[in-house]
């Protein structure tokens, strides 16, 4: 059987269905149960949809101010997590007056008893108005809702209709309470539909050309955008919108003039492409810019599409020679070392094949928080038999997989990688990087020295414990449990 | 001071009562929290905790959805209350609620007592509910809610134990071992609600692993009830030790944390006066290394405008005690509305002669409206005031919580004689990093502030 109980999951066996080990006469379909609701109680690893939303897709714009409609919570914990940094150049050539404006600023309503009480909406209207008022250099409000504010019923939309006739600038309502959708996934649909619906084909952009592109799903993380946005601009093409890295508010109001979208995060941003494709006429191809082979196949690819295929190949040409000699080093370095990419969604697929093939790494396992069954397909078809392949692992799962599957290194975020750390393993931030850029060609060399310097540092072989017997499929899986159990008498029967 | 902005918060200066809970209960021995709520509530508090203290955090969701909002998360909260007690088998299970449950009016109370009655016969963990709506308030009332509900469920009049109970308030595990090795060093036998020296502040090895294995047990909080005092070194928790003097005679002490000489002085005298104990010699010697220290550094201090920035009782005892070594505090700050922090600070500031703008219940946007008027050469507080401090081109000196882009957030000290040796000197340090040559002269730009200065005061106009 490919499904697999682990251990610590055998008083939860609905997981088996989430964990799956590879094996290539199964049928295509056969991959771990994914996008359902999280067990209760598990210690999953998963956001909600409001993170989903203003963490992942909005938060990135650079001209915007964002008004989150919640008690102080939410509008606290959405405040300055994660790295997407924007430039101060605006469409028409003028510069945004504040830096990173995108990082700098998050507003909230800080509802309070009486407010749930009696509603929101009056309270919200003003901080709107405020918000207005102090950053008036913002191009458009973007307004969210929140648990408290779904419950109760407050009507963002309205709210942002009548404010946005009295105060003339757009307001947008991003309506993805945390509770809705089993995952932060929810939020990028929200935040995906919300924006083609109110922007997308309310704008003309100031120019055209042929070579019009949408760089879809690409949020700038560590300044991964500006590495792609490089190499089109060589090849000769223009980036006439990007959704969202270090873009602005109005190249998401002209996406539909575009003459080809590329859909980079396929998970998270998708949805607009199709939409876009569907009502304009938009064709999409889905991209991949990690490690230097997926890097150049894709831009030949839109080589192709725009006749610039001597273009791309000098784009190609000029980076590989650069980053070759680097990459042959690192290979030689990071040769046969196990690694485990637990990411949101696609980082697992994108690079289980590159470090294999490119550096000759061995992807033991992949796992995502919040992937949906295209995304696990892609995951499967990526990975060699064997490879244990799972759905929102949760803590306790993560560190049978470290002790079962003794990853040499594992790329994960900040909540694993401490944990990975007192189990004696390496364990690099790969959401959003550490010395990055991760993408494009250069992008792969910061990657693979990153690994190296995190697999090699000698602190490593300072810690003792580095030699205690394996953990066998049947064995305890940490020697705690057992010694617990002694001085608790164990419970003998299931729980109600 | 008054703003005319009201309605909204912006870059706020204060987290959510959930947050304060989980704090005050991952200083508790093998205890487990559940937040009821969204899958969200867990892990933006789980995110901020780890990448502060380094260390892996667990916090269980209830992971409530779409459906069970509707219906009512009775499902989710027992499935989770079953899930936690037999994967992780805690001692104790902590359930903290969320806005999300508290604006649906969960009975929390109801569903745990349906849980035991349905797994009577099973060795279950402790359960204790604790309602933290994210709407009142902020942190510093769920971490004094939490602690209260703690003593509530579990304290137990038996015999005297001659100890006295300290509520420490939301610090770093190293001032928590700050106040623990006070007391120590005083010989005063002590249970410390709640202890987050080592459980979040754990040495590699692979013993750590498990559930949070050290802090105060629960068979300490069961004995607050004897103890001979309760001293609250955060005065905004002291809601658990007027229930202990009310409920079973426990003398209540509140305030002040002790940073700096006099609120140290002030904290080893409430000891004293509860306990009967005479100082010992070495704590009068650490005593007087602090003073050494503040002595040492006065020449770099003297007239320094500093600002700072907090839970109340951290900004109110930084402001007592960078008064006390010549700085000049001018703006200070906190998220959370508090008439004790207004209070406090009003008394600092006719004793020391200073007169800072005193911002409570405000946020990170006016504090740097107001630095901008009042002006600052420092800036003390967490890693969101890093902007702040790059735009005024200051040094931000971090302390507080969350503090994600340093090492060693966990291994701050302030408090006490030592913590607070320790601290004068490090600031100390920052300022001769930032504004003094490297044979220790003062640069040419900060004569420029004070020339600047003169002519702002008319001297030469």
């Amino acid at each position: 059987m490919p499904y697999k109980l682990l251990e610590v999951d055998k008083k939860i066996p609905q997981r088996k269905n989430h964990v799956y080990v590879k094996h290539c006469s199964d049928p295509e379909d056969e991959i771990p149960d994914c996008n359902t609701k999280t067990v209760p109680g598990s210690m999953s690893e998963r956001g909600c949809a409001f993170a989903g939303v203003k963490g992942v897709i909005t938060g990135a714009i650079k001209d915007v101010i964002h008004v989150v409609h919640s008690p102080i919570g939410c509008t606290s914990y959405g405040y300055g997590t994660k790295r997407y940094p924007t430039t101060p150049d605006m469409p028409n050539g003028e510069k945004f007056p504040i830096d990173n404006f995108n990082l700098k600023y998050i507003l909230g309503t800080d509802l309070q008893e009486s407010d749930v009480v009696f509603g929101g909406m009056k309270k919200l209207k003003k901080s709107i108005i405020e918000a207005h008022k102090e950053f008036p250099e913002a191009t458009a409000i973007y307004t969210y809702s929140t648990c408290t504010t779904g419950l109760i019923g407050d009507d963002l939309d309205a709210v942002a209709k009548e404010t946005s006739e009295e105060l003339g600038i757009e307001v947008v309502a991003f309506n993805a309470p945390g509770f809705c959708g089993p995952s932060q996934s929810k939020g990028h649909h929200v935040g995906n539909l919300t924006l083609f619906e109110n922007l997308v084909g309310t704008k003309e952009p100031l120019e055209t050309t042929p070579y019009d592109v949408n760089l879809i799903g690409e949020y700038n993380i560590d300044g991964d955008l500006w590495i792609i946005k490089d190499y089109l601009e060589e090849m000769g093409i223009n980036l006439l919108s990007k959704f969202t890295g270090d873009c602005s508010h109005d190249e998401i109001c002209w996406m539909h003039r575009a003459k080809l979208s590329l859909v980079r995060c396929q998970r998270s941003a998708t949805y607009i492409a199709d939409l876009i494709e569907e009502k304009y006429g938009v064709p999409y191809i889905k991209v991949d810019f990690f490690s230097t082979k997926y890097c150049a196949e894709n831009l030949r690819t839109i080589g192709k599409y725009f006749g610039l295929e001597e273009e791309a190949e000098k784009v190609i040409e000029s980076r590989m020679e650069k980053v070759a000699p680097e990459i042959e080093f690192y290979k030689s370095k990071l040769q046969g070392k196990r690694v485990f990419i637990f990411s949101g969604g696609p980082k697992s697929y994108h690079l289980s094949k590159p470090l294999e093939e490119e550096l000759g790494m061995e992807t033991v396992a992949v796992a995502s928080q919040f992937e949906h069954k295209d995304g696990y397909e892609k995951m499967k078809s990526r990975v060699k038999e064997g490879t244990l392949i799972v759905d929102d692992p949760n803590s306790l799962e993560f560190e049978e997989i470290i002790q079962v599957y003794k990853p040499d290194l594992i790329l994960a975020g900040v909540k694993e990688k401490y944990l990975a750390h007192k189990l004696g393993v390496p364990c690099l931030l790969i959401h959003s990087y550490e010395n990055g850029p991760y993408m494009g060609f250069e992008g792969f060399v910061n990657l693979a020295k990153d690994m190296y310097r995190n697999i090699y540092s000698p602190v490593w072989s300072m810690l003792e414990f580095e030699e205690e017997p394996s953990v066998g499929e049947n064995a305890e899986v940490h020697e705690d449990s057992s010694e617990k159990q002694e001085t608790k008498p164990e419970n003998t029967g299931e729980l109600a | 001071m008054e703003h005319d902005k009201k309605f909204s918060v912006v870059n706020p200066s204060k987290m959510c009562q959930p947050m304060g809970a989980v704090q005050a209960l991952l200083g508790v021995n093998d205890t487990m929290p559940i937040i009821h709520g969204s899958q969200g509530c867990s892990t933006y508090i789980r995110f901020q905790l780890t990448r502060h203290f380094r260390e892996p955090i667990d916090v269980a969701s209830t992971s409530m959805s779409e459906k069970t909002v509707i219906y009512g998360g009775e499902f989710n909260l027992m499935k989770a209350l079953k899930n936690v007690s037999e994967k992780q088998s805690p001692k104790m299970i902590a359930v903290t609620s969320s806005c999300l449950t508290e604006t649906i009016g969960e009975d929390m109370e109801g569903i745990i007592e349906k849980f035991k009655d349905a797994n009577f016969d099973k060795n279950l963990p402790i359960i204790v509910p604790i309602s933290t709506p994210s709407y009142v308030e902020s942190h510093v009332e769920g971490y004094n809610r939490t602690i209260k509900a703690l003593v509530e469920n579990l304290a137990e009049s038996s015999t005297p134990n001659g100890k006295i109970n300290i509520i420490n308030g939301i610090l770093s595990p190293a001032d928590v071992k700050n106040v623990k090795q006070l007391l120590n060093d005083l010989n005063c036998p002590n249970i410390m609600l709640t202890d987050t020296s080592e459980n979040l502040d754990a040495p590699l090895s692979e013993e750590t692993l498990g559930l949070y294995k050290d802090g105060t047990t629960i068979e300490e909080i069961q004995d607050t009830a004897n103890s001979l005092g309760t001293i609250s070194i955060s005065k905004h928790a002291d809601s658990a030790a007027t229930f202990l003097e009310q409920k079973y005679g426990v003398k209540s002490v509140s305030g002040p944390l002790p940073l700096g000489i006099e609120n140290t002085d002030q904290f080893v005298n409430n000891v004293c006066e509860l306990t009967g104990i005479e100082v010992p010699e070495s704590v009068k010697k650490d005593r007087g290394r602090l003073l050494d220290a503040m002595v040492d550094a006065h020449s770099y201090n003297y007239h320094r405008k500093v600002a700072i920035f907090g839970d109340p009782d951290f900004v109110s005892g930084m402001t007592r005690f960078t008064s006390e070594m010549g700085m000049t505090p001018t703006v200070v700050c906190t998220g959370a509305k508090s008439n004790k922090f207004t209070e406090d600070i009003g008394l600092i500031a006719s004793q020391k002669g200073i007169d800072p703008v005193v911002l409570a219940g405000n946020d990170l946007y006016d504090m740097h409206r107001e630095i901008k008027d009042a002006g600052a050469d420092i800036l003390i507080g967490n890693s969101y005031g890093a902007s702040i401090a790059e735009e005024e081109k200051i040094p931000l000196f971090r302390v507080g919580f969350p503090i994600f882009d340093r090492m060693g957030a966990q291994r701050i000290s302030t408090l006490g004689y030592n913590g607070g040796t320790e601290f004068v000197d490090r600031l100390t340090n920052t300022l001769l990093d930032f504004y003094y040559d490297e044979a220790g002269y003062e640069l040419e730009k900060s004569e420029e502030i004070i020339e600047e200065e003169l002519f702002a005061e008319g001297e030469f106009v």
